[in-house]
């Protein structure tokens, strides 16, 4: 018979497992479930609307030929891409910033993590007003007679170019990266720089000696959940980009809400491309990553 | 978005395993109401016991969701049944709710959706998987109010929808009109254009200040629809169109849209951002609204044959704006209802709230205070019920309600509908180099069986 110190000690070894059950209820229920769902769909497999060709690639097989898809998949890398890298440089540089002491640092830091707690739909919201020709930009410039119309303003939303989508994605996502950078700063200390600057190195060697591989973790880290989010968002490119050829996750709401339900499964399949290359290239930069800090010999 | 409708159809096989069984009380309620063993007191006193009624329809417009909190509801609660409005952002949404529940089996009695406001490809969609209640309007004792005798052309609105028969298993509710407004501030009356050649002309003068909603948005493509009923080869204008595409055949249609796409291209660069190399279409009503607000386009175009009267009175269109007569002849009338899906879970509150729907009360206020024209039909009234129908009907500016009639044409049949989207999409979006009976005959194979 278990004696109640056995029983004790099992439920012990099984308490962390408890605590991860809500999480893996949702995770495995609700995300697995729906990418399953998406899985199957996207190869036929939709009886509840009167399809059932499982397991029929050509859905796949008919967007992949299209030469839109290779459009939509080029905005979509391009808008997520720059986005990253414009916000990643921006935060590297503000996260060095405020490292430093200078006077207001505590209110221009505070400042600087406001757009962290405004909703996306807010900033494109923002960039509609501010940006768009009937914005307040343009109507500034027709009021002070650089131009005779509103409409005649350099077209700065709407356009493939993506400067809304970037701009929206690059306000948001920032603060975000600096705050994780500079995290990793506080924690890594100032102790092997400054030990550096004694030993005569230049800054430009401190940063690149001691910093960066100090802040890459922090990098590597924002920037995985930045580009993940930019690869599968919706809004930004629905108000604010270039019409056809749509970003795959714009691609995919145009076929899943169409009035014809056999195009529901073509939008799957877009997801499910859209999942494919988000995949590939993050396991790609993980792969390197891992590569870099087993150079350094962190791992 | 897709994330949740996926949640919705995870819930639903959840829930179905508990509810698997239809609910035998529904079922014979529907049986003996369809079989017309039921007195409409019957109707009410199911009603009452089932006690709500899940109505589910476009939110967007906030004078609608005004009534229907301030009107309909009281209405509904004095006859024992509480209204629960869902307000949705797509009509859609709710066929698909209708869908997967019957999906997951669940059937009348333990569905989620009592009644749906829809039109066209919709109703369409529900009628072609079997998902609708039966045939009921002509079952409410306010049916007196609507045409039904084929013999009279006006009936045509309540006996089919976008050319699918209704076959009584919705009944209407408004009607509406494709009205094009114009902002006088920019567009002087004596350049108004009535036809698409006179908007051509006023484009090639004004070039970028027109656009038009982006199909397979139901307004663009009844911008759409217009434009191949002008340009009509045979002069025959919306007539070819009331046939279903398996009787039109995919190569008679290319024929007849020929000359219409190519109008839809030649203009392309002369719209929205033509002129700058990126012509851009606006996604909906509300974009090309606020378009239209900031003079970026001069004309501005929708369903809605008193909107320019709300809009001048809620501030969402300038003071300037007027409404013209374009295009000539061929302005889309429609109507639209609402319909009770088949596994509606409270059949009996459903029909009550589609019979108050179709009452003078419900109509009369409704064009008073939403600006939605009447479902019911006029002629079939009495005089005093007529005249204050005619009494609640907001002004118009710039027309007058005879010219708007003498210019009006019917819907494009919705299984048309479909194969002029795709072609618009492939012809006129990805600009396909493809021949266009090529084109055409693809949407049509496409098609879903």
């Amino acid at each position: 018979m278990p004696s109640p110190s056995w029983r004790h000690r099992a439920f012990a070894q099984w308490r962390p497992a408890l605590g991860l059950l809500p999480l893996g209820v949702v995770i495995i229920v609700l995300f697995g479930g729906a990418l399953l769902l998406a899985l199957l769909q996207s190869l036929g497999f939709a009886p509840w609307l009167g399809v059932n060709s499982f397991p029929d690639l050509t859905y796949f097989t008919t967007l992949w030929s299209g030469a839109s898809f290779w459009w939509s998949l080029w905005f979509t890398l391009y808008y997520s891409l720059a986005a990253t890298a414009i916000a990643l440089v921006l935060a590297i540089l503000l996260a060095l910033c405020l490292v430093q002491a200078f006077p207001g640092r505590a209110v221009f830091g505070s400042l600087s993590r406001l757009p962290l707690v405004v909703p996306y739909a807010v900033g494109i919201a923002l960039a509609v007003i501010m940006m768009g020709n009937g914005g307040v930009l343009s109507r500034l410039a027709a009021t002070l007679g650089w131009i005779d119309d509103p409409a005649q303003f350099p077209r700065l939303l709407n356009t493939h170019a993506g400067l809304g989508v970037i701009a929206v994605y690059v306000w948001k996502q920032l603060p975000f990266m600096a705050l994780s950078i500079h995290a990793v700063l506080i924690s890594a200390g100032r102790e092997q720089a400054e030990a550096a600057a004694v030993l005569g190195a230049t800054r430009h060697q401190i940063f690149r000696a001691i910093t960066w591989p100090q802040i890459v973790p922090g990098i590597v880290s924002s920037t995985l959940i930045c580009f993940a989010f930019n690869m599968g968002a919706f809004e930004a490119p629905f108000i604010l980009g270039g019409g056809f050829p749509d970003t795959l996750p714009v691609l995919a709401w145009r076929y899943f809400t169409d009035a014809d339900y056999a195009l529901q499964l073509q939008g799957m399949a877009v997801v499910v491309s859209i999942g494919l290359v988000a995949g590939l290239l993050i396991a790609l930069y993980l792969a390197l990553y891992r590569g870099y800090e087993h150079r350094l010999g962190r791992v | 978005m897709l994330l949740r409708r996926h949640f919705l159809f995870v819930a639903s096989l959840l829930a179905s395993t508990t509810a698997v069984m239809a609910d035998e009380a529904a079922a014979g309620f529907r049986a003996q109401f369809l079989a017309g063993n039921l007195s409409w007191d019957d109707v009410l006193t199911q009603a009452r016991s089932e006690g709500a009624v899940q109505f589910f329809y476009w939110g967007g417009d906030d004078n609608l969701n005004v009534w229907m909190d301030s009107v309909v509801a009281p209405a509904m609660a004095a006859l024992g049944v509480t209204l629960v409005a869902n307000r949705i952002t797509a009509t859609k949404d709710a066929v698909d709710l209708v869908i997967a529940d019957a999906a997951a089996g669940r059937t009348i009695g333990d569905g989620s959706v009592d009644a749906i406001w829809l039109n066209g490809e919709n109703f369409y969609t529900l009628k072609q998987q079997d998902l609708l209640f039966g045939s009921f309007a002509r079952a409410l004792p306010n049916a007196v109010n609507f045409e039904w005798e084929a013999a009279d052309a006006r009936s045509q609105l309540n006996l089919r929808d976008f050319g699918t028969l209704t076959d009584g298993a919705e009944v209407p509710w408004s009607g509406e009109q494709y009205v094009c407004a114009a902002n006088r501030a920019q567009l002087p009356v004596a350049q108004t254009p009535h036809t698409f050649e006179d908007l051509r002309a006023y484009l090639e003068a004004n070039p970028g200040k027109f656009a038009y909603i982006k199909p397979p948005h139901y307004l663009g493509n009844t911008f759409v629809q217009q434009v191949l009923y002008a340009f009509n080869p045979d002069g025959t204008g919306a007539e070819p169109f009331q046939q279903a595409i398996a009787d039109l055949g995919a190569a008679e249609l290319a024929r007849l849209v020929a000359p219409g796409f190519a109008y839809l291209k030649q203009i392309e660069p002369l719209l929205l951002g033509g002129p700058q190399g990126a012509v851009r279409y606006p996604e909906d009503a509300a974009a090309a609204e606020g378009l239209f607000r900031n003079s970026e386009i001069h004309i501005n175009c929708g369903f809605g044959l008193y909107a320019v009267a709300t809009k001048r009175a809620n501030g969402s269109y300038p003071q300037t704006a007027e409404e013209i007569i374009f295009p000539a002849g061929n302005m889309i009338k429609n109507k639209n209802y609402l319909a009770i899906p088949a596994n509606a879970p409270n059949p009996a509150a459903a029909l009550v709230l589609a019979n108050y729907m179709s009452s003078v009360d419900a109509q009369v206020t409704k064009l008073d205070l939403v600006g939605y024209p009447a479902g019911i039909d006029p002629w079939t009234l009495e005089l005093a019920d007529a005249a204050a129908l005619a009494a609640a009907a907001p002004a118009h500016f710039g027309v007058t309600q005879d010219e708007l009639d003498a210019n009006i044409a019917p819907d494009t049949n919705a299984s048309l509908v479909d194969v002029i989207e795709a072609t618009w999409l492939e012809y006129i979006e990805r600009g396909s180099r493809l021949p266009l009976e090529e084109i055409v005959a693809n949407a049509v194979a496409k098609l879903a069986p």
